[in-house]
């Protein structure tokens, strides 16, 4: 079965299995780069995440904040717009 | 290198990141690439590298793939083809004249759009011959090129589903003949003028066969196939190699399945049609085991919105397919819409509905979810450990591996599920349609809502929304932890791959193939082409003939990892390997692929090698472990309606009709707890289709479209989300504001208490990912709500506005249920604070006013309404509605409609509230004026004291005219009553006395005046009883703290005479304490506390004695009465008391008095309902305050009556005589003497408030004769304080 044209088999075994061996240990190195450079990217995003996080609850302190200002500002005017009364 | 790398991405985890965000969303990103591992990335270039003759199968892959890449960009041309004559319209009759013009343009429009079908006839026909080519080539008998290989065999049946997908689509998409048949009218138009046109009008013929014809793309193909008649065998091993996927299943991914199951059908129809040998399909392939797939999956998705079915196409194709239409049994296989009801409801019993299945999904995810995140916490304690135990590492990291398997395995079958569920739907439309309430709304339904609105029932969408929550979070679990298992899992992959070309061929050499040296060098290819011997340091390939012999445990080859997987090159070559071994590269070969050849091989190595196998096609998705988990858990399909829209002839449809929010509305609807933390669910599936449209559809519009509809779709949520949150924290309040005890006795007690549902995960969704936007959850939430108490505010008080006083109570129990759901909310929210809200309802932010919305209504609502209309009972201590006809009409605006979430929150709890509420409307008594209390505060009640007072001076000045008239009517002399008159001797004569004349008209306006004056007086009564009750409460909540202890005399006494209060004694030690410790920290905080301390204790000491706000009224009303002392009060001339002239204010009360007493019995027109005893109040009190009480009770006319009457009385003769007399006059003595123990009440009353026995005691000289009146100081103390009106 095995004798028909073009058949079966790798040709130059021994090379092959050379360059094999060789692909393997290269294809480690590369593994370890990607993997790592994944997980940059993953600290990236984790980061991102955060931050965003804690912008957002910084805003919404700032938000509380404003309010309040703009509360106590009115309060303010409306004081002081009766001047007589802290005589 | 390597290290610094390693040390720097471990640096990078000293960073805290916490991140408090819940995960109840899916995948926020990941880093995908264009060509995914799946398909080798560098296009099988390494192939050749192994020297296995593969160069041509390589070349045919890649031909193929790359049609397949085609074919997907031309089939989203088609799916996304809109019919564009129906956007062109008619041409108005104004501009027949340019008619020519019209059809250029339109010409040209719709040449553009036909060009792109132009190049689809044109490639589907290139595809078919190249297919037809290629099959050939590698299905000869005596071949002389190596293949197919198993990759080559999947790029065929993809390239075939592309084409059948692309036939598919063409048949189903009406408008696109339609669009052709427009052109052709307008190129005939436009083509007068052309020269020419003969070879395009050919082109067009041609086109326009290919465009109406069914199946063309089919029946072309099946031309060029059998060309040359040796196609058969590639055809039949296509057969057997989807037969036996599809029967083992599991090692496919769904769009893998989908894929065979939709192309089998067709093979079988081409493989039968064939001119040689139609029946020899059925010799290898038992008609049964097709008959069971056809059978096990009747639909088929194959488009978002498009199935397929395979019994109505192999029916559809046996007219065009002579040969096939032989094949009876395939034929009788009903299409699904053909299915009777019984089978048809087996068949989604069975299957097709995720509602019958969500239980064991449930368990499984449970149970997956669990394992999975044991696992993982092995992982990272494996490598925080840092152990040399090989095993358990490996162990750990097997196990890892086993559950993405798993994981990958479930997310398929799960989205599967979803895909066929729609299918089935699609496949079945909505016959009842149409539920009663929305029959007006939509008199036509449109298909789409036939197939998709109302196909889904309520537990139906339920299980779609819970799956879909399943896929979602599993989904990102595993995607998180990418980049954490990724290590492992090319390890284990290694160590699979490196066990079974080390160990396993080993062995399998040695025995089973030792004799066969054809097999043998397969065997020992593989080895070659992927065995990583230096991986395994212990022992060299020599070591294993030594170890061969040895134990059982010593045969298996021992190998250190290697974090390195193989590419997809090798495993394309194992595979094609493992492939020729076992049908020894004949094509004809009978029987299955792993199935009964057992006659060279034993059967546990054909057992390993087809497990191996299959786990080899499994290992390229977990390499690709990203991109697989972003195919197996996208969804966007759920929105593509590309096909209804068409075949509706609409633009879009309504978001009712859109199913990721018929999911996202039904999770709101439905109230269920336990959905609620997947409402931002249905938007991922928006995500993923507006990806979908962006990345594989590529058309700009439809994006737009998702765009739109999402952005309507996320207000529409968070309006009705809010809603529903603001709803339950009312209820929530409102049954917990309810007499727990008291719902305990009840019977149905628990309508009234909430079920409890949990928003906290949704109140921390500070980024929620919509369309590459983040957006913050929590802040759109808190906005909203702080606008709902303001609006519920508003209602509030409106609605206050339009009822009367008494609906204060119901006022505050409302308030105090917002106030109560306010402060639930604020745990999880930040709020403004209720306070502040309240102040800016009200309307008196101001620092300067003391007034408020609510005093100033509480302020007019007394003026106007209860003032002139309420008349008091001095029994019970209430105000009631007189009974009569208003005098003042009193307008209001009509109540305000509100939902119920403005109320109480829920039905129930409004009925309970309002049944309490309800209680307190008809009177206005000491729980009205507690809630006044409540509602003003110390801020604005004093504002209302105020007001009130001055309505009594007001009253006053307004009276002193009037009174002076009724003055100038009195005789001028009036004389003690005689005795002999009797009573009725005696009525004639005060009758006599007090016709008043001209003025018996200011009598009734008289005797209102004083009753407002009363009543007044009356409702500072209450006040005080009230106020007194409040500062009772403070001085035992603050006497503690103030040191205050009750001294032996029942007076308030210091507790310490010269120290500190406890208050800032405690305080004061702890700032010492504080400062004496070695370690202190800031005592200068300490220090401020311990000044605030002071400072509070100042404030409360001062509050401790508070004046009586009744005293101080009588104070004032006497202060406002000296202005008409002179007039009211007038000495006497003779210094003796004035009896027969004096016509001071006792007189001309008293002739009012005796006057309603009168009409009171007389008319029974029951007066006492119009004045009630608040004109007694009045009376007494202007009367004890000018000093006329003892003149008053001498020379009152009822007064003297009643003694006349107990005189009579005494003699039974004259009760005998005028029996029938005395008893029509009994009723008045009765009145008479009922308003004199009133009269005592309020006198004996105010003589205990307001004392002012000094003032007569010096009236009288030591000799006895009597003193002009002397002018008395009003000097209680409260009065000097007051705040002077205008200052």
């Amino acid at each position: 079965m095995m004798a028909r044209a073009g058949g079966i088999g790798i040709t130059n075994a021994v090379n092959v299995g050379i360059a094999v061996q060789a692909d393997w240990e290269n294809r480690e190195f590369i593994s370890h780069i990607s993997l790592n450079v994944r997980r940059l990217f993953e600290f990236l995003l984790h980061f991102e995440a955060t931050t965003k996080s804690k912008l957002a609850s910084l805003n919404e302190k700032l938000d509380t904040l404003e309010r309040h200002l703009e509360l106590l500002e009115v309060q303010v005017s409306t004081a002081s717009a009766n001047p007589s009364l802290f005589n | 290198m390597a290290v610094l790398v390693e040390e720097a991405i471990a640096a990078l985890s000293t960073f805290s990141l916490e991140d408090d965000q819940p995960e109840v969303q899916g995948l926020a990103a990941s880093l995908a690439t264009e060509r995914c591992a799946t398909t080798s990335p560098i296009e099988y270039g390494d192939v050749s590298a192994y020297r296995l003759s593969l160069v041509e199968d390589t070349k045919a892959v890649n031909q193929l793939n790359a049609l397949i890449h085609e074919g997907k960009e031309m089939s989203s041309v088609l799916y996304t083809y809109r019919s564009i004559p129906k956007e062109l319209g008619e041409l108005p009759d104004s501009m027949k004249h340019s008619q020519a013009e019209l059809y250029l343009e339109t010409y040209q429009v719709l040449d553009l759009e036909m060009s792109r079908l132009r190049e689809i006839q044109r490639w589907q026909s290139s595809a078919a011959s190249k297919l037809a080519v290629d099959m050939q080539r590698f299905s000869r008998p005596e071949r002389c090129i190596n293949g197919p290989t198993v990759t080559h065999l999947w790029s065929m049946l993809k390239l075939l589903d592309v084409l059948v997908q692309l036939d598919h689509l063409k048949n189903a998409k009406a408008s696109i003949p339609n669009d052709f048949s427009w052109y052709k009218r307008t190129f005939t138009q436009v083509s007068v003028q052309w020269q020419d046109t003969d070879s395009m009008r050919e082109e067009l013929d041609d086109l326009q066969i290919f465009l109406s014809t069914r199946w063309a793309i089919l029946l072309n193909l099946h031309v060029e196939m059998f060309r040359v008649n040796n196609v058969e065998d590639i055809l039949q091993v296509l057969i057997i190699f989807c037969v036996e996927s599809l029967e083992l299943d599991f090692t496919l991914l769904f769009p893998e399945r989908h894929i065979l199951l939709r192309v089998l059908p067709v093979l079988v129809v081409l493989a039968t049609s064939s001119e040689k040998d139609g029946d020899s399909l059925y010799r290898r392939v038992k008609m049964n085991r097709l008959i069971n797939i056809f059978k096990n999956d009747p639909v088929i998705p194959a488009f978002p919105d498009l199935h397929l079915s395979p019994a109505a196409m192999l029916k559809e194709l046996s007219v065009y397919f002579q040969k096939f239409s032989s094949q009876t049994r395939l034929l009788t296989l009903p299409a699904p819409h053909e299915l009777p009801p019984l089978t048809s409801f087996q068949y989604s019993e069975r299957h097709y509905l995720i509602v019958n299945h969500i239980g064991a999904i449930r368990a499984e995810h449970d149970d997956f979810v669990l394992r999975f995140a044991s696992s993982m916490n092995q992982i990272i304690l494996l490598k925080s450990t840092d152990s040399t135990d090989v095993d358990w590492s490996k162990e750990v990291k097997g196990n890892m591996y086993d559950m993405i398997v798993e994981g990958f395995q479930l997310l398929s079958r799960w989205t599967g599920r979803i895909w066929e569920q729609c299918a089935w739907k699609f496949s079945r439309p909505c016959k009842d349609s149409i539920p009663a309430d929305s029959l007006e709304s939509s008199t036509s339904n449109s298909d789409y809502e036939k197939v998709v609105r109302w196909n889904y029932t309520a537990d139906e969408r339920k299980a779609l929304v819970e799956l879909t929550s399943y896929i979602k979070s599993v989904g990102s679990m595993m995607q998180r932890c990418d980049t954490l298992v990724a290590d492992a899992l090319w390890e284990t992959i290694h160590a699979e791959v490196q066990d079974f070309v080390q160990n396993k061929l080993a062995i399998m050499l040695k025995t089973t193939f030792r004799k066969k040296k054809d097999l043998s060098r397969i065997l020992s290819d593989m080895r070659t082409l992927s065995a990583d011997w230096m991986a395994n340091t212990s022992k060299s390939e020599t070591d294993i003939h030594s170890s061969q012999h040895g134990g059982e445990e010593s045969k298996s080859n021992f190998f250190y990892p290697r974090l390195v997987a193989p590419t997809a090159a090798q495993v394309h070559c194992l595979q094609f390997l493992i492939y020729e071994l076992v049908s020894g590269g004949n094509l004809r070969k009978p029987g299955g692929l792993f199935g009964n050849s057992g006659l060279e091989h034993s059967v546990n190595d054909l057992k390993l090698l087809e497990s191996f196998f299959y786990k080899l096609s499994f290992f390229l998705h977990i390499l690709d472990y990203s991109v697989t988990v972003g195919a197996l858990t996208d969804l966007g399909f759920l929105w593509f309606r590309e096909f209804y829209l068409e075949s509706s002839r609409l633009i879009r449809f309504p978001i009712e009709c859109s199913l990721p929010w018929m999911l996202a509305d039904h999770v709101m609807e439905s109230q269920n707890a336990g959905l609620f933390e997947s409402i931002l669910l249905p938007f991922d599936i928006y995500n993923d289709s507006a990806q979908h449209a962006l990345v594989v559809l590529k058309q700009r519009f439809l994006y737009d479209e998702i765009e739109a509809e999402v952005d309507l779709c996320f207000d529409q949520l968070v309006l009705k989300l809010t809603d529903t949150i603001f709803t339950y924290y009312k209820s929530w309040a409102a049954s917990d504001l309810l007499d727990p005890s008291f719902l305990f006795a009840l019977d149905n007690g628990e309508k009234y208490s909430i079920q409890p549902m949990r928003f906290n995960a949704l109140f921390k969704m500070t980024r929620v990912k919509l369309l590459g936007r983040t957006i913050d959850f929590r802040r759109l939430i808190t906005e909203r709500m702080n606008k709902m108490f303001r609006e519920n505010l508003e209602f509030l008080f409106d609605r206050f506005e339009s009822q009367d006083l008494c609906a204060v109570v119901e006022l505050e129990k409302l308030l105090d249920i917002l106030r109560h759901s306010h402060e639930l909310l604020t745990q999880d929210l930040s709020l403004d604070s209720f306070d502040l809200i309240v102040s800016e309802m009200q309307e008196n932010i101001s620092l300067i006013s003391f007034s408020s919305r609510l005093a100033s209504q509480i302020w007019t609502e007394l003026q106007n309404d209860f003032l002139p209309n309420f008349v008091f009972c001095n029994t019970t201590q209430r105000f009631v509605r007189s009974t009569k006809v208003s005098l003042v009409p009193v307008q209001k605006p009509s109540v305000p409609y509100g939902k119920p979430s403005f109320y109480c929150g829920s039905q129930d709890l409004n009925l309970a509230h309002q049944t309490f509420s309800r209680l307190y409307i008809g009177f206005f008594g000491i729980p009205h004026v507690f809630s006044i209390v409540k509602l003003l505060g110390s801020r604005s009640l004093p504002w209302l004291i105020r007001a009130l007072l001055d309505h009594i001076s007001n009253k006053l000045a307004i009276l002193e005219p009037m009174i002076t008239g009724l003055q100038e009517a009195l005789p001028k002399s009036i004389g003690l009553l005689p005795f002999d008159g009797g009573v009725a001797g005696c009525q004639r004569i005060v009758k006599e006395l007090l016709n008043w004349g001209s003025k018996t008209e200011l009598k009734s306006e008289v005797l209102h005046g004083i009753k407002e004056i009363g009543t007044v007086l009356c409702w500072m009564a209450l006040l005080d009883v009230v106020l007194r009750q409040v500062d009772t409460t403070n001085l035992m909540q603050t006497a503690p703290w103030l040191g205050l202890m009750p001294g032996p005399d029942g007076q308030i006494s210091q507790s310490q005479e010269d120290g500190d209060s406890p208050l800032i004694s405690l305080f004061k030690s702890a700032a010492a304490t504080i400062e004496s410790c070695p370690r202190r920290s800031n005592p200068s905080s300490f220090n401020t506390i311990t000044k605030q301390a002071e400072a509070a204790d100042l404030l409360y000491k001062a509050n401790i004695t508070t004046g009586s706000v009744l005293e101080y009224t009588l104070a004032f009303t006497s202060a406002a009465l000296d202005k008409f002392c002179s007039k009211w009060n007038a000495a006497p001339k003779t210094g003796f008391i004035d009896i027969t002239t004096s016509k001071d204010f006792y007189r001309v009360y008293s002739g009012l008095q005796f006057g309603y007493l009168e009409e009171y019995v007389e008319a029974s027109s029951n007066n006492h309902d119009v004045l009630g005893d608040a004109v007694a109040w009045g009376g007494c009190t202007i009367i004890y305050l000018l000093g006329q009480q003892l003149h008053f009770e001498l020379f009152d006319f009822s007064y003297q009556l009643l003694n006349v009457a107990e005189v009579e009385t005494a003699t039974v003769y004259y009760v005998l005589k005028h029996a029938n007399y005395i008893q029509g006059s009994e009723s008045l003595l009765e009145a008479m003497r009922k308003e004199r123990r009133l009269n005592n009440h309020v006198f004996s009353l105010l003589r205990a408030r307001c004392p002012l026995e000094d003032k007569t005691a010096c009236a009288i000289k030591q000799s006895g004769a009597p003193l002009q009146r002397i002018r008395f100081e009003n000097t209680v103390s409260a009065f000097e304080t007051l705040p002077q009106k205008g200052a």
